[in-house]
């Protein structure tokens, strides 16, 4: 408690209020580019924070965090493209939603939920920071193996229909996730002799492929949009009712959120499809989930800005960086002179409690904010489509480009675009397969780190208690989608 | 404000140097007024990082202007090709460290580290093998005595596949005839939390990245990898001192396009000496238990062309290449 109250007291310096604010619009800006990954906006303003007093940088730089994870949801519901990879999930039901025309109502559930999402993540950081870092510290390969295998038995749930379809999307991903180096011996796989594959096919590039440019390329093929009428091209917040159905994904979110954001290398992507996923399978309406479901947004966008809590976690008690923008975090904490770990909650409390502070206003500034942009945004996506087509197809590539400065990966993202057309012309579901692709690396080089500590025994999968606990998790929730499955199935014969 | 002093101090000790030097040294000044430094690694990164250090002292000594430009992707192939193809004339430079080396011998891109001269080398960045504090192992010779008695239940952590840090795992266990199955993972994060939960026997990595265990009293250093004791740490032995002929240099330095004038060499080989002394920089690196290693353009190709042979022979040995 003591925690809290210090955390209020800091509430009131004007420069980390400041920096909130500026961190949160920077992160909103750079997450709605796709190319911008959080960690990327992250690392630009990084430089700009050497002069500034240890707190406020801190505070600066979470904050383009919260920010860029929420931010990837604007054009993933208004363009089809996730700015972030942990906005995929939201591309399914989010731009379901904007074309019935209900991009603004989408909007606002999506910033409502980031706006809880963050604020329980920042909630179990303060009050959990220490008992949660022994659960970073449990996962062994073993455990991390078993993680990935609980990822990737959401695949029925991401089908949309087919399962065989699915797991033959799932399976392109994993084959995807193979190229580039061997995790383990470090020799060159799959790369045919290129350069540009050695560090594999990262999975932005085949987010923005199968979201984005498919998508132009079927819009290409039809007929001009429905003018929007003008009372649905404003953000609308949920109301009461609403927010009531929005609780229990909301919810969901948050749970699996601080679970995959505290145990490092997991991740807001990881946490966004499981949350999609459960969110589904404990829904009274799953029947809507793909169709435009308000709950498919709230999941997901609630479990990744969960993450922007949580993922501090494993920085701040024991120093480890979990992912690539807690790496950049702790670059910030390094060029102060501060190294964060079990010593900086002794050494440099002020700056911890600041950083709760910093946090707090920064959930609130991206509703601020979000409030702002939004309505000019869903002006912007309701220009004339030929217009509209051209300048998104600029801006990803653009976006695209911006990440390595690399023509090849800007072919790539084309060649996965005509693929992903393909895949739609077949109803082939593109999820399961973002979701191999960024599972893949993670299954297979613990399931090859685990083999070679055990001297080759897969029972060491079993004898760990963490990896036991996830694997029948994974194994409870596959036989009760299948249990579903066939009840509907056999209800639909008698019925 | 953390700069103020910073400059402040450069410029002092600038002033110094220039009282000291005597009237012959006066130099010509660098022929270039503006000097691009590139890198493979992101903003933030630990080349990116030692760049900026590193310039930081050099600008007023060098009287030039440096920017450093971070170009990613190929694991570095794109960085090397494209400052090998600038001209010869000092305005552009890569900042080189073993990956250069690895990402050449593994990938055979068009352009390799062939395709560039060595300029200087500037630090050694040593890697220290470490422990967590609860395990039993109090030396690197209970950690091999227990290998030797347990064949094939010893666990090894490693930072990257194919790095430095894993040829000087394999160089370890081929040294001392253990079998240990030496564990890769993505970077050096993952590896201590299998360390600190006794996933693994031990691990390896630099002394910076190890710092917030260090000082928390979490995990015990064991050996350094380095010819000589750590200034920084000079209670820890080496492996050479314990018994095990294992030494790695993972070295920083500066490569550029072949073909460069030997006034422009030599100029950045002097200012490089001079930096190094900057009592403000001396501190920071000590701190950060860098070794300085000042090489000139001969020293420093000379090291190279032994260090790639070197790793050749570990990537044959461990089969990773032909």
């Amino acid at each position: 408690m003591d925690h809290l109250l210090q955390t209020i007291s800091n509430l009131a310096s004007f420069w980390l209020i400041l920096a909130a604010f500026a961190g949160v619009l920077w992160g909103i800006l750079g997450g709605a580019l796709p190319g911008i990954s959080p960690s990327i906006a992250m690392a630009l303003l990084l430089p700009f924070t050497v002069g500034m007093d240890p707190t406020s940088a801190i505070v600066l730089l979470a904050s383009v965090y919260v920010g860029a994870e929420y931010g990837g949801s604007i054009p993933a519901i208004l363009i089809r493209t996730p700015g972030t990879n942990s906005a995929a999930a939201t591309v399914v039901d989010g731009y379901a939603m904007a074309q019935q025309g209900r991009a603004g109502e989408a909007l606002g559930i999506s910033l409502m939920s980031g706006l809880w999402g963050g604020l329980a993540g920042l909630l179990v950081l303060i009050l959990a920071t220490e008992s949660l870092a022994k659960v970073a510290l449990a996962f062994t390969p073993a455990a991390y193996f078993s993680l990935g295998i609980l990822g990737l038995s959401v695949i029925a749930g991401l089908s949309g229909g087919s399962l065989l379809k699915g797991l033959m999307a799932a399976l392109l991903g994993l084959m995807i996730a193979c190229v580039g180096t061997d995790p383990m011996s470090g020799v060159p796989r799959f790369t045919f002799g290129s350069a540009d594959l050695l560090g594999g096919v990262k999975p932005i590039l085949i987010m923005v492929g199968l979201f984005a440019v498919t998508e132009m390329l079927v819009q290409i093929g039809e007929p001009a949009w429905v003018k929007v009428v003008k009372s649905e091209a404003r953000l609308k917040l949920p109301n009461w009712a609403m927010s009531k159905r929005l609780f229990k994904p909301q919810a969901i979110g948050a749970v699996i959120g601080t679970i995959e954001g505290v145990t490092p290398g997991a991740g807001g992507t990881i946490a966004a499809f499981m949350a999609y996923s459960e969110a589904k399978r404990w829904s009274k309406h799953p029947e809507e989930f793909g169709k435009g479901s308000p709950e498919g947004i709230a999941a997901p966008e609630s479990a990744n800005n969960v993450v922007t809590a949580t993922a501090l976690v494993p920085l701040l008690s024991l120093g480890i960086p979990g992912s690539n923008s807690a790496a950049i975090l702790l670059g910030g904490f390094l060029i102060h002179g501060l190294q964060p770990g079990p010593m900086l909650f002794v050494k440099a409390p002020e700056v911890i409690y600041g950083l709760y502070g910093g946090l707090f206003i920064a959930n609130i500034a991206m509703l601020l904010i979000g409030m702002v942009i939004l309505s000019p945004c869903i002006w912007l996506v309701n220009r004339p489509k030929p217009y509209l087509i051209a300048v998104i197809l600029a801006l990803v590539m653009s976006g695209v480009y911006a990440i390595h400065e690399s023509l090849f990966e800007l072919f790539l993202v084309i060649g996965v675009g005509v693929l992903g057309y393909f895949m739609r012309l077949l109803s082939v579901p593109v999820l399961p397969m973002v979701l191999g692709v960024v599972l893949g690396y993670m299954v297979e080089s613990n399931y090859r780190r685990s083999l070679l500590i055990s001297d080759g025994d897969p029972m060491i999968f079993l004898t760990d208690k963490v990896s036991l606990t996830l694997l029948i998790l994974a194994l409870a929730l596959t036989a009760y989608s299948l249990w579903k499955e066939i009840r509907a199935a056999r209800e639909k014969q008698l019925g | 404000m953390k700069t103020k002093p910073v400059i402040a101090a450069g410029l002092l000790g600038l002033t110094l140097l220039g009282l000291l030097a005597p009237p012959l040294m006066a130099q010509t000044p660098y022929p270039q007024t503006r000097v691009t430094l590139v890198t493979h690694s992101s903003p933030g990164g630990g080349t990116d990082v030692f760049l900026r250090d590193l310039t930081k002292h050099l600008g007023p000594l060098m009287k030039t202007g440096f920017s450093i430009e971070n170009i990613r992707g190929g694991s570095g192939a794109s960085a090397i090709a494209h400052v090998a193809a600038a001209p010869p004339n000092g305005s552009m430079l890569y900042g080189t460290t073993p990956t250069y080396i690895q990402t050449t011998l593994l990938s055979k891109p068009q352009v390799g580290y062939e395709g560039l001269d060595p300029i200087v080398i500037v630090f050694i960045d040593p890697e220290v093998l470490y422990t967590r504090t609860e395990s039993p192992f109090k030396s690197l010779a209970d950690v091999i005595t227990h290998a030797k008695a347990n064949p094939g239940k010893s666990r090894w952590g490693a930072s990257n596949p194919a790095s430095l840090e894993r040829l000087a795992m394999e160089r370890l266990a081929r040294a001392t005839g253990v079998r240990a199955a030496i564990v890769s993972h993505e970077g050096g994060a993952d590896q201590m939390i299998g360390v600190l939960n006794g996933t693994y026997d031990i691990g390896i990595g630099e002394v910076q990245e190890l710092r917030a265990q260090l000082d928390a009293g979490k995990i015990r250093l064991l050996a350094t990898l380095s010819d000589t004791r750590l200034a920084g740490l000079p209670t820890l032995a080496t492996a050479k001192e314990q018994g095990f002929n294992v030494v790695v240099k993972k070295f920083r330095g500066l490569a550029g396009p072949k073909g460069m004038p030997d006034e422009i060499a030599k100029a950045w080989e002097d200012a490089i000496r001079k930096a190094l002394a900057l009592p403000e920089y001396k501190a920071q690196y000590t701190k950060e238990s860098l070794i300085p290693m000042p090489m000139g353009r001969a020293e420093a190709r000379r090291f190279t062309t032994e260090f790639a042979k070197e790793v050749t022979v570990s990537l044959k040995e461990m089969g990773v290449i032909k």
